[in-house]
């Protein structure tokens, strides 16, 4: 989806925009950690008595002066890392909470969606729940009774109707709550990580209804991880660092820009990990990345060859030590695994310092950051010398290339690490020429 | 400028019909509308003047500071009666959900406590019950004494024990405590019910002063429902309060005249004692009526409702000036 396009519907005359939702230097502190009793304000409140200075607490910026306008009929993005405040910052355009300074205006019925089946009472019907969290929502008996249908329907839930919530699956839950509030049919409606639940089915079918709401002109602003998900449905985003806007613009430029500080941050955590091992017989005591020159690097090319050096301190001749390594993505499991139990390549014995080298020919992996997973097996078992652990972050760079529209490319590494070499065959019917 | 009066009040008249509640603040509406932030632009005003062409939407600002009540959030409250009803419905058919007697347990209620009283303070410790048979006396004294301490609790607890809402859902935050004393209500019904009967069986029919009742089980609304904000606005503060409620109930019970007699308390302070306990004028009040088929004292009545009143606005006043922390600290 090209930003261009949808934002001709928004801006109907260059000047006359109207603004659905505006930020204006909005603040939020949360007083520190921990609960506050009634000891401590007795003792704060003695102090200020006594003209003393209160006790210091730790204060946590949220949000931090936060100031930019949404134009009616946008589709925006609140991205940025756990505790970044996009959260806070939805909960204040909703009223749920309010801002220690600045203000929020919100023009236009809003529907907002901090977490999905919240409201939903245990011991209540999916029935009765639906009319209950609807008029919280702010649909009145009618609008509920005149949608219930398309709810219960998007919401595929159907005998279970009217039995109590409590006997329904988080699945089943989640998906009714989503259901009613994607029916609202509001003017501004704001999404907190909805699109996480669910199978992948549901989540499909909730990308759809938000993006058919947005083709009918309602203002959307989405917090999500899922970076194919904002890419797919929204113009723009706004990158959130420690409570304070990071990075405004499309969001395609924004998304990258995430992604490349996230990767930044990795590497920049300390590359090699601290290898943690049974003391004594094996150690390894670091683990380089070298490239096809045999450089030692932080990132490697696409395409290129690039080894991992283990060097190793073995304190006695250890017998056929078993090395596998694996290269993953950050999900769970590795999409590659180098393994000497396979091959059966297991060197007779190790002593004293050495390395060990592992060469992959020709990185089918698109540019990103992958870590670097390693065990070393002896006769015991596997990771007895060394357990399963990630030992290494490394970027793969370069460009992906082709003369296609690419608009989606990062979106595409985002999802899909490993390339395949691949080729098209079109056949096309044969038209009957009238 | 009159002109941009005028339209502003005809915007939030048509907003207040196409959203079901006249929006806070409409006129910054029109700051909002132009993208440069200037307050009306020409082509804005236009339109606006024109009727048509503009959507009027509802509106609303969040801005930093303390809360407290208006008239925007009197109308807001009013919008969310449907949500305040739901509520009620949903406690009273949450209360008695898996429990085999179900709204028996309405009944059996005060009437075993009533027994109880009635054998150990009517029969052993003999005390005087204004001359009538001491069961009907503690009876009509525990089905008032109930629904206060049942709706006081339950509104107290109801900020904290719908957190998850609070914290994830927008919606005028008394809605909870309110739905809270009126769900209670679904026991005060067939307590006095019982107590009706129970007149009856002893020979009291049915009289009169009857009509009064709706007039004392107000008293006792109002009074529970100030006691509900406050403490439920103070409980989210301090969870202290869950502690002290059991406390603050059971002195409650002594200082109201439920297993005594308004006439213990000397006559010069009685009235003055049943006006500032709101909960005595009702007892009082349902006495009279079922059992000695008398009106309830008027003073004491409409001095109790008076009072009860002053009281909710001042609660009120404080929840609405708590309100906006509590999402951050429940």
């Amino acid at each position: 989806m090209s930003s261009s396009s949808g934002s001709s519907a928004v801006s109907r005359t260059g000047s006359d925009v109207t603004i659905a939702i505006a930020f204006e230097g909005v603040s939020k502190h949360f007083r520190g950690a921990g609960y506050r009793m009634l000891r401590d304000d007795l003792a704060a409140a003695a102090a200020r008595g006594l003209r003393r200075a209160p006790p210091a607490r730790d204060v946590v910026r949220a949000l931090d002066d936060v100031t930019f306008d949404i134009p009616e009929g946008q589709s925006s993005a609140l991205i940025g890392l756990n505790g970044a405040g996009k959260t806070t910052a939805l909960k204040i355009a909703t009223r749920i909470a309010y801002p220690t300074a600045g203000r929020v205006r919100v023009r236009g019925r809003v529907g907002a969606l901090i977490e999905v089946g919240t409201g939903m009472h245990p011991e209540l019907t999916g029935r009765e729940n639906v009319q209950l969290y609807g008029r919280i929502l702010g649909l009145s008996r009618r609008d509920i009774n005149a949608r219930f249908e398309r709810i219960v329907n998007f919401a595929d839930i159907g005998e279970a109707l009217d039995r109590p919530v409590k006997q329904f699956s988080s699945g089943m839950q989640l998906r009714l709550g989503f259901s009613l509030a994607a029916h609202l049919e509001p003017d501004v409606l704001l999404v907190d990580e909805a699109i996480a639940v669910g199978d992948a089915g549901f989540q499909y079918r909730c990308v759809e209804r938000m993006s058919a709401l947005v083709r009918e002109g309602r203002t959307l602003v989405l917090v999500s991880h899922n970076m194919s998900a904002i890419e797919t449905l929204c113009q723009r985003a706004i990158l959130l660092r420690d409570g304070r806007v990071a990075a405004d613009g499309t969001a395609k430029n924004v998304v990258r820009k995430y992604l490349l500080g996230v990767q930044a941050d990795l590497l920049a955590q300390d590359p090699a990990f601290r290898v943690t091992a049974a003391p004594g017989r094996l150690e390894i005591v670091n683990v380089s990345i070298l490239n096809e020159a045999g450089l030692e690097v932080d990132e490697v090319n696409t395409g290129t060859s690039m080894t991992a050096r283990l060097h190793y301190r073995a304190r006695e001749p250890i017998l056929e030590p078993i090395f596998e390594v694996g290269i993953s993505d950050g999900r769970i499991g590795c999409f590659t695994l180098a393994s000497m139990l396979v091959d059966g390549q297991v060197p007779a014995y190790l002593s004293g310092d050495g390395h060990v080298d592992c060469t992959f020919a020709e990185l089918p992996l698109r540019p990103r950051t992958y870590e670097l997973w390693l065990a070393v097996r002896g006769q015991e078992g596997f990771g007895d010398l060394v357990d399963w652990q990630r030992v290494r972050v490394f970027r793969v760079g370069g460009e992906i290339e082709g003369p296609g529209k690419g608009a989606v490319t990062h979106t595409l590494v985002n999802a899909a690490p490993v390339t395949i070499p691949y080729r098209w065959a079109v056949v096309r019917g044969t038209t009957e020429t009238s | 400028m009159t002109d941009r009066n005028a339209v502003v009040r005809s915007c939030v008249r048509m907003g207040a019909r196409s959203a079901g509640y006249a929006p806070p603040k409409l006129v910054l509406l029109f700051e909002t509308q132009t993208a440069d932030k200037s307050p009306m632009s020409i082509s804005i005003k236009r339109r606006a003047e024109a009727h048509r062409g503009i959507e009027v939407k509802p509106f609303i600002e969040v801005a930093a500071g303390p809360g407290g009540i208006s008239t925007e959030g009197m109308l807001e409250l009013w919008a969310f009666r449907e949500v305040l009803w739901g509520f009620a419905i949903r406690q009273v058919k949450i209360r008695y959900k898996q429990a085999a007697i179900g709204i028996g347990w309405a009944v059996i209620q005060p009437v075993v406590s009533a027994a109880l009283f009635a054998v150990v303070l009517g029969r052993l410790a003999s005390v005087p019950s204004e001359g009538e048979p001491y069961l009907l006396f503690a009876l009509a004294g525990m089905v008032g004494w109930t629904y206060f301490s049942s709706a006081g609790g339950s509104g107290s607890e109801s900020l904290v024990s719908n957190q998850s809402l609070l914290r994830k859902i927008y919606f005028p935050r008394e809605v909870l405590p309110l739905a809270s004393v009126g769900a209670a209500l679904i026991d005060l019904v067939p307590g006095l019910a019982v107590l009706a009967v129970a007149a009856g069986l002893y020979g009291t029919a049915p009289s009169a002063p009857w009509l009064a009742t709706p007039l004392i089980v107000l008293i006792l609304i109002v009074f529970a429902a100030a006691f509900s904000l406050g403490l439920s606005a103070i409980n989210v503060y301090y969870r202290d309060v869950k502690y002290a409620l059991p406390f603050i109930f059971q002195l409650g019970l002594f200082l109201s005249p439920v297993v005594y007699s308004v006439q213990a308390i000397p006559a010069r302070w009685r009235e003055l004692y049943a006006i500032l306990n709101p909960a005595a004028a009702a007892i009082d009040g349902f006495r009279r009526i079922f059992i000695h088929r008398a009106w309830p004292d008027a003073t004491v009545t409409f001095g109790a409702l008076a009072w009860a009143s002053v009281l909710l606005l001042f609660c009120y006043v404080f929840f609405k000036r708590l309100e906006r922390g509590f999402s951050d600290r429940v």
